[in-house]
C-alpha cells in the first residue's frame, strides 16, 4: 500500500486496493441487479466470504444514481455501500454520476460512518473518463465535508499512477 | 444544430457507435473499408467457412460488409451520395447493435488469415477489432467478455486471481522446485531489485497451469539467472487485444512496464503466450505511448538463448513421442516468431514433424480473439475447429506443442470433441523435462510422509473407470477417500463424513451438478470444505468465465496425469486464501 502523497486535512488520495482498507465503509461501483460479478467483486465475494451476497439477495434491484449499503462480512471495512452509477456513455453520465457520489456520501451519513473508502469511480470497465470522475468526486467529497455530520475522513484509493495524477491534480485545487 | 430525422429515431447506442466509429478512422482502417473488391479470394481461408461450407454469413467479406456499410454510409462519399449502389446503411437500434456482436465476436477469432490472401491489403481483423470496440463502449458485448475485461482493469489481471493467491502459488511452486532439486538455493525471488530478468505470465498459470511457473524457475535456475517476478503488474495478457478497448491496453501495459522499471530491471521475459506477447512488445507501447526503455522477448527467445550460450544443457531423449507444432495466431502472423520455436524443439524432442499448413499460414487454434471467454458461441466454436481436427490428425503425433496458453484451451478442446488421441503442451515443460542438472535429483525415501496423508476426500465421478482411478491415486497418496458415482451420493456422503475436499464431476446423473455445489456452498456446516471440479467437458470453460460469486477451490481437466492430479489436489488443499 503507498500512502497519499496529497492530502488535505480530511481528504486522503492512496494506492492500493480498495477492498483491502480499514474504514467504516468503501464504495463498491454496482450493478442494477446487485450481482457482485467479477473485479472489485471477485475480491468482495472471496475475501468477504458469502454472506455479503446473501445480503444483496434482499436488497436489489436499484435504480442508476441510487445506493445501499450491506455488511462487509470477512472485510476489514464495516460495510460496503454499493452504488449503482451510470455505465458506458449513457445518457447525462454527469448528472448521474453526481447523484450516485451525493447518494454514496448520504448512505455513509445515515449508517454513521467516519471513514470512506471510494474508487475511481465508473472509470475503467463503465468507461467514466478518469478527468470527469476525479473532478467531480473532489469537488463533491470536499462540499460534502464542510458539514458532514458523522464523516470525517474520506479515503479515494486508486490502483496506479495513471489513475492517481488526475486525482492528485484535482486535490491540489482544493488544498490551493 | 438541428437533428435530422434519422437522429432522431436512432437510438443513443447506435448514435454513440456511429459518431465514436468516426474518431476511430485512421489510414489503415480506411484502406480496409474502401478497398475490398469482393473477389472472394479470402473466402476460403476462414476456419469458420471451411467448417461450415454453403454458409455464406462467415465469409469474411460478407462480415465486412457489415460493418463496411455503417462506414460508407456515414464517412464515405460514394456512400453518401449512392447509398443503393454501394450498399450502405446506417445503423439504427440496439438489436442491430446486438446482430454486429454476433459477428464481430461470434463469427471471428481475429486471427488474421484472411488477410494473407487479400491482394487489396484489406485487413479484416483490424476492422473487426475496432468495431468490437466501438460496441463495448456502449456496453454490447458477451458476457465473459464483460467479466474478464472487469477483472483486469480492476484487479490487474484477466482472471480475477488475488494477490495473496498469486503470491502463495509461488512459494509453493518454490517449495516443489527446492524438493524436487533437494537444493533450497533454487528460488522464485519476488520484487527482487535490478535484476537481468523480469519474468511475467498470463494469469491462466497462477489459476490453472502451476507447473508452467515450476519449469520456468527450473530454467531460470539451471541458467544461473539474476530474475525476478514482480508481486503486482505481473499479468502479461492483454485483453484489450481482444476486446479492441485501445484504453484497457494502454492501462494493463503502462501498469506492466511501469512495475518492470519500478524494479530496475534490465529486461521483460514474456512466457509463452500469442496475445500476451503481441500486445505487450507489439502493440502495447502505442495504445499506452509508453516509450519502453528495456528490453522484451518471448520466453521462447530465452530458453533457445540459454542453450546456445550453453548456459542450459538438455536430453532430447527425454522427450520422445512424436512431437508437432502449432504455431499461434499472433506469435507467428502477427510477430513473425516461426523459427525459434522449431529451433528449439528439435534440441528438446526426439521426433519432431511439421503440421501443414505450418508458420505465418496455420489456421487459428479455435480459442484465439478471446473465444475461450465467450461460451455462448461454444458449439459454432467446436464445430469451427474441424479443419483444425484434421490438421492434427494427420500429422500422426501423439503431443501438439503451443508457444500459447490460449491456443493451449483451444487445442484441448479440438482435441476432446473430435475424439483426437494427443495431449496439449508448452515448450516450457519440455525444455524443464529435458533438462540435465548436474546435481542429481533426490530419490524420495519410503520415510516421508505421503503428501495427502491424514486428509480426508470424497471423490463423485459417474464412470466407474474414472472414479476409480481418481480414489486410488489419492489413496496410495495417503489420503482417505470415499467414493460417489451422483452428485446427491456426494452430498449424503459429504454431510455424513465432513471431508476436507470434494472433487466433482460436471456431468453426473441426476441432479444438475451446479445445483449441488450451490447446496454445498450455502451449507453453514460445511464452511470449510474445499470443492473442486474436474471435467472432462469443454463447458469447463463457461464455469471458470462465469466466475461465481464463491468460486470452486480449484478447476481440473481430465484426463488428469498423476502428477497433474496431485499437484492440483495439493494446491487445492494446501492453499488457503490468506490475506495479504
Ligand atoms: S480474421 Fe480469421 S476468423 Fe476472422 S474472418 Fe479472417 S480468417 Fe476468419
Ligand atoms: S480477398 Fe480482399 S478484396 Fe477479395 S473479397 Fe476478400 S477482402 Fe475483399
Amino acid at each position: 500500500m503507498v500512502t497519499a502523497e496529497v492530502e488535505t486535512e480530511q481528504i486522503q488520495l492512496i494506492k492500493g486496493d480498495i477492498t483491502l482498507l480499514e474504514v467504516d465503509a468503501l464504495v463498491f461501483y454496482a450493478e442494477p441487479n446487485l450481482e457482485l460479478g467479477s473485479g472489485f467483486g471477485t475480491a468482495i465475494s472471496i475475501r468477504g466470504g458469502p454472506t455479503v451476497k446473501k445480503e444483496l439477495e434482499r436488497l436489489g434491484p436499484v435504480g442508476t444514481g441510487e445506493a445501499v449499503v450491506s455488511g462487509a462480512g470477512n472485510l476489514k471495512a464495516s460495510y460496503i455501500i454499493h452504488a449503482v452509477g451510470p455505465r458506458f456513455q449513457e445518457e447525462n453520465t454527469e448528472e448521474k454520476l453526481k447523484t450516485t457520489i451525493l447518494n454514496s456520501l448520504r448512505c455513509a451519513e445515515e449508517a454513521g460512518a467516519k471513514t470512506i473508502a471510494f474508487p475511481p469511480m465508473g472509470t475503467g470497465f463503465y468507461g467514466i473518463p478518469l478527468d470527469l470522475c476525479s473532478r467531480l468526486l473532489v469537488e463533491l467529497v470536499s462540499d460534502h465535508l464542510k458539514t458532514s455530520a458523522s464523516l470525517k475522513e474520506v479515503i479515494i484509493c486508486v490502483q496506479d499512477a495513471r489513475e492517481f495524477e488526475p486525482f492528485r491534480k484535482e486535490l491540489s485545487k482544493v488544498t490551493g | 444544430m438541428k437533428k435530422s430525422t434519422a437522429e432522431e429515431s436512432r437510438s443513443h447506442k447506435a448514435q454513440v457507435v456511429v459518431d465514436r466509429l468516426g474518431k476511430k478512422l485512421n489510414r489503415q482502417i480506411v484502406g480496409s473499408m474502401v478497398a475490398c473488391v469482393h473477389c472472394g479470394l479470402c473466402t476460403d481461408s476462414c476456419h469458420y467457412v471451411l467448417s461450415n461450407p454453403g454458409d455464406p454469413t462467415y465469409a469474411p467479406a460478407y462480415k465486412a460488409d457489415r460493418i463496411r456499410k455503417i462506414f460508407k454510409r456515414h464517412y464515405d462519399w460514394t456512400g453518401r451520395v449512392f447509398p443503393w449502389l454501394v450498399g450502405a446503411k446506417t445503423v439504427m437500434t440496439d438489436e442491430e447493435l446486438e446482430e454486429l456482436k454476433d459477428i464481430s465476436f461470434g463469427k471471428c477469432t481475429n486471427c488474421r488469415r484472411c488477410s494473407l490472401n487479400c491482394p487489396m491489403g484489406v485487413d479484416f481483423a483490424t476492422m473487426n477489432r475496432m468495431t468490437r470496440g466501438l460496441l463495448v463502449s456502449v456496453g454490447i458485448m458477451p458476457e465473459g467478455v464483460a467479466t474478464v475485461s472487469k477483472d483486469q482493469w480492476e484487479l490487474g489481471n484477466q482472471m480475477g486471481v488475488l494477490k495473496e493467491d498469486y503470491l502463495e502459488t509461488l512459494e509453493w511452486m518454490e517449495e516443489e522446485l527446492q524438493d524436487e532439486l533437494d537444493d533450497p538455493s533454487a528460488k522464485i525471488p519476488v520484487d527482487k531489485e535490478d535484476c537481468a530478468v523480469v519474468y511475467s505470465i498470463n494469469p491462466r498459470e497462477a489459476k490453472y497451469d502451476p507447473r508452467t511457473i515450476g519449469d520456468a524457475a527450473k530454467i531460470f535456475h539451471a541458467a544461473g539467472e539474476d530474475w525476478t517476478m514482480p508481486s503486482d503488474g505481473w499479468d502479461m495478457t492483454n485483453f484489450g487485444l481482444f476486446s479492441g478497448d485501445d484504453e484497457l491496453g494502454g492501462a494493463v501495459a503502462r501498469h506492466l512496464f511501469d512495475r518492470v522499471q519500478e524494479l530496475g530491471g534490465k529486461k521483460l521475459v514474456i512466457s509463452e503466450c500469442g496475445h500476451g506477447y503481441r500486445s505487450t512488445r507489439c502493440e502495447a507501447p502505442n495504445w499506452a505511448k509508453y516509450d519502453v526503455p528495456f528490453e522484451m522477448e518471448s520466453s521462447v527467445e530465452t530458453m533457445l538463448r540459454y542453450v546456445k550460450e550453453g548456459r542450459i544443457k538438455l536430453d532430447k531423449t527425454r522427450n520422445s513421442k512424436p512431437v508437432t507444432f502449432h504455431d499461434s495466431c499472433n506469435l507467428a502472423r502477427s510477430c513473425g516468431i516461426t523459427e525459434e520455436p522449431r529451433e528449439l524443439l528439435n534440441l528438446v524432442c526426439t521426433d519432431f514433424r511439421e503440421m501443414y499448413p505450418n508458420r505465418e499460414e496455420n489456421y487459428c487454434c479455435t480459442g484465439g480473439g478471446g473465444a475461450m471467454s465467450m461460451s455462448e458461441y461454444t458449439p459454432r466454436r467446436l464445430k469451427s475447429g474441424k479443419v483444425k481436427a484434421e490438421q492434427l490428425k494427420a500429422t500422426g503425433a501423439k503431443v501438439v506443442v503451443t508457444s500459447c496458453h490460449n491456443c493451449v484451451d483451444g487445442l484441448t478442446d479440438v482435441i476432446r470433441h473430435y475424439e483426437l488421441d494427443m495431449e496439449v503442451t508448452q515448450l516450457v515443460n519440455l525444455v524443464a523435462e529435458a533438462l540435465v542438472i548436474e546435481k542429481p535429483a533426490r530419490v524420495p525415501t519410503v520415510v516421508e510422509d505421503l503428501p495427502l496423508a491424514g486428509r480426508r476426500i470424497v471423490v463423485a465421478d459417474d464412470e466407474p473407470d474414472q472414479l476409480l482411478y481418481l480414489a486410488t491415486v489419492m489413496e496410495d497418496y495417503g489420503a482417505t477417500v470415499y467414493q460417489a458415482a451422483s452428485g446427491d451420493e456426494a452430498l449424503t456422503l459429504v454431510r455424513k463424513e465432513k471431508p476436507d475436499l470434494v472433487t466433482l464431476d460436471l456431468a453426473m446423473p441426476g441432479r444438475p451438478v451446479t445445483e449441488i455445489y450451490e447446496v454445498l456452498r450455502s451449507d453453514s456446516e460445511l464452511e470449510g470444505l474445499k470443492i473442486c471440479i474436474i471435467t472432462g467437458r469443454p463447458e469447463m470453460r463457461e464455469l471458470i468465465y462465469q466466475r461465481m460469486e464463491t468460486p470452486p477451490d480449484g478447476y481440473l481437466d481430465k484426463p488428469l496425469s498423476e502428477d497433474d492430479l496431485l499437484r492440483g489436489v495439493r494446491k487445492v488443499l494446501e492453499l488457503s486464501h490468506q490475506e495479504v
